[in-house]
């Protein structure tokens, strides 16, 4: 008996060893950091400063500025950006919700807006306004 | 009201009203004398009422808020209350340790420091992981922001990344808080995971401890599973991985009482699979192993394995069954059956197995070292034996699954078989306190059942 608890024991060490081997004390002081940094500001801010948008900060500004420039009712939204990765589509489809959004799609629904990040103009589209990164179109009647 | 811990007060409160409606309506689950496992049933429960109290205002014509969560509350009360309480001993001996008193307090510290890791971790930022914001977050704020989920979200071809063929609890919980909270608030909803964390390792503690495993060595078990990260970590915050853990110890250990003819446990085992299969696909599938180890349990009568098998898989189907009759028939995007037949099926077989290997198991090597000499160290116990097959046969599913992934097997792997694996932690770790537990001495009798520990 003695044998094997000094066996578990061991396991037991190792075990601890090898789980706290992952608690990174610098990794700790910057979430730490950061929550209290960010706890007094909006949740859109806090997305914003957080992993989510750190692919392309200024894409979420950009989502969140057309966001809040849709009008209620509005039917979805399309986005066209350079180069889009599965991070811009997660992130799109997040922040629009409970509208559908979409991506570069291959054909955008009547009713919807297109939301063009840079610089650009589709043809058969007219801007209904400027946002921080891009513009937001509505369809050309 | 836009900073955080506003926010996070709300949903600790909200989280702390529907776990107490839960601890009285556990009363028909657990017999008196067992308060931690009525908290940390009661808190289930309180998730369950949480998600549940969503569709059915909606299904009602309803608007989901306070008063139709009260109204639902009332139902559940009101059916706990009609549910003959079942007959359980009176307050359970509990293991004396004399002279042990600083062993169980720095374990009672290292759970308590993990439990403070994960708050840190998951509330550091609103939730972010990619899962989150594509499928289990993304369908919650429809939820909330829709008052249901549209057609749209399953029939429009281009958002199949979403998964609509994943089972809704997860989502209709968010939405529930949500609803309940005023607004969506993805940064305090984060709360939940730690409170989950806390209930999972409750569960474990005081259920080791009514099978007569020694404090320090639950606490030892316990303080293990909450300092571990790949379960409880930021990533896995928002997902549905979390959850699961919770419910497959739930699952476990009621089959455990289940085949013993402890009283409650069918109920308490139905109540977990049900809610395995409406958060996750493979919670059906565990469902199903949890029948198959109660059937193949041996050394107990034939009814009672029989009626714990029941208990497992027919709410488990119920729950899939609702599923499939919400959208219809929709396939599982990420595999195909077909290549069983095909000729490079054990190459992608191989290149699967290899990916395990060489990038999960060889990098946690001292972890996987740590738990063959715990196991080695432990004896034989049918109680443990049955819970490690309960973990074995989805850790099978995982590794053989990435062979039918459409994206490749190594893809699966290197985003899934960690995270989906390390939600079966808390059944491992409480098949391994049962097996420790005759090494240590056990700190009394079992009040497990009538029958007793059957070691």
């Amino acid at each position: 008996m003695r044998s094997r608890r000094l066996v578990a024991l061991a396991g037991y060490l190792l075990l601890l060893f090898s789980l706290a081997a992952a608690i990174r004390p610098s990794e700790l002081a910057r979430r730490a950091r950061l929550a209290i940094r960010d706890s007094g500001k909006d949740l859109a801010r806090r997305r914003l400063d957080g992993s989510s948008a750190a692919f392309d900060r200024r894409y979420f500004f950009f989502l969140e500025s057309v966001r809040r420039r849709l009008p209620p009712g509005t039917a979805g939204v399309a986005v066209l950006a350079p180069s889009p990765t599965v991070a811009h589509h997660n992130l799109t489809l997040y922040a629009f919700a409970p509208r559908p959004a979409l991506v570069a799609p291959s054909r955008i629904p009547e009713g919807w807006f297109l939301a063009v990040y840079g610089a650009g103009a589709p043809d058969g589209w007219r801007p209904v306004a400027s946002v921080a990164g891009g513009a937001v179109f509505e369809r050309a009647r | 009201m836009t900073g955080l811990f506003p926010s996070l007060a709300a949903v600790a409160g909200i989280l702390l009203a529907a776990g107490a409606l839960g601890f009285f309506a556990a009363g028909a689950l657990v017999p008196a004398g067992r308060p931690g496992e009525r908290v940390a049933w009661g808190f289930l429960l309180g998730l369950y009422l949480l998600a549940g109290f969503v569709p059915m205002t909606l299904a009602a014509g309803g608007r989901p808020g306070w008063l139709a969560f009260a109204a639902a509350a009332i139902l559940v009360l009101a059916a706990s209350r009609a549910a003959r309480r079942p007959a359980g001993p009176e307050a359970p001996p509990r293991g004396v340790e004399r002279g042990r008193a600083g062993v169980v307090l720095v374990f009672r510290a290292a759970v308590a420091g993990g439990v403070l890791l994960y708050l840190l971790r998951a509330l550091t930022e609103p939730m972010w992981a990619v899962d989150f914001l594509a499928i289990w977050g993304w369908k919650g704020k429809v939820i909330f922001g829709a008052r249901g989920l549209p057609p749209w979200t399953w029939t429009t071809p281009e958002l199949a990344f979403t998964h609509p063929e994943y089972p809704v609890g997860l989502p209709l919980l968010d939405a529930g808080i949500a609803f309940l909270l005023g607004r969506w608030d993805d940064h305090a909803l984060a709360l939940l995971y730690p409170a989950i964390q806390v209930a999972t390792l409750l569960l474990l503690v005081c259920w080791l401890e009514r099978r007569g495993v020694r404090r320090s060595v639950a606490l030892a078990s316990a303080a293990a599973l909450a300092l571990f990260e790949p379960l409880y970590r930021a990533f896995t915050t928002g997902m549905a991985e979390v959850p699961l853990a919770l419910l497959l110890l739930a699952i476990g250990v009621s089959l455990v009482d289940a085949v013993e003819g402890d009283p409650g446990a069918n109920r308490r085992l139905a109540l977990a699979a049900l809610g395995a299969a409406a958060l996750k696909n493979e919670g059906l599938f565990v469902a199903g192993a949890a029948a198959l180890v109660a059937l193949l349990w041996r050394g107990r009568p034939l009814r009672r394995r029989a009626g714990a098998a029941l208990a497992a898989i027919l709410p488990a189907l119920a729950a899939a069954a609702t599923q499939r009759l919400r959208t219809g028939p929709l396939p599982l995007r990420d595999f195909r059956a077909g290549f069983l037949l095909e000729p490079g099926f054990g190459g992608r077989m191989a290149l699967g197995l290899r990916t395990i290997a060489t990038e999960v198991l060889l990098p946690a090597w001292p972890l996987l070292a740590a738990l063959v000499l715990l196991a080695a160290a432990g004896r034989r116990t049918a109680d443990a034996r049955g819970l490690l097959a309960l973990a074995a046969l989805p850790l099978f599913a995982y590794a053989m699954l990435p062979a039918f992934c459409v994206w490749g097997p190594d893809w699966l792997v290197r985003t899934a078989f960690a995270r989906t694996s390390a939600a079966l932690a808390p059944l491992l770790a409480a098949a391994l306190a049962l097996r420790l537990s005759p090494v240590f001495g056990r700190s009394g009798e079992s009040t497990g059942s009538a029958a007793g520990p059957a070691a």
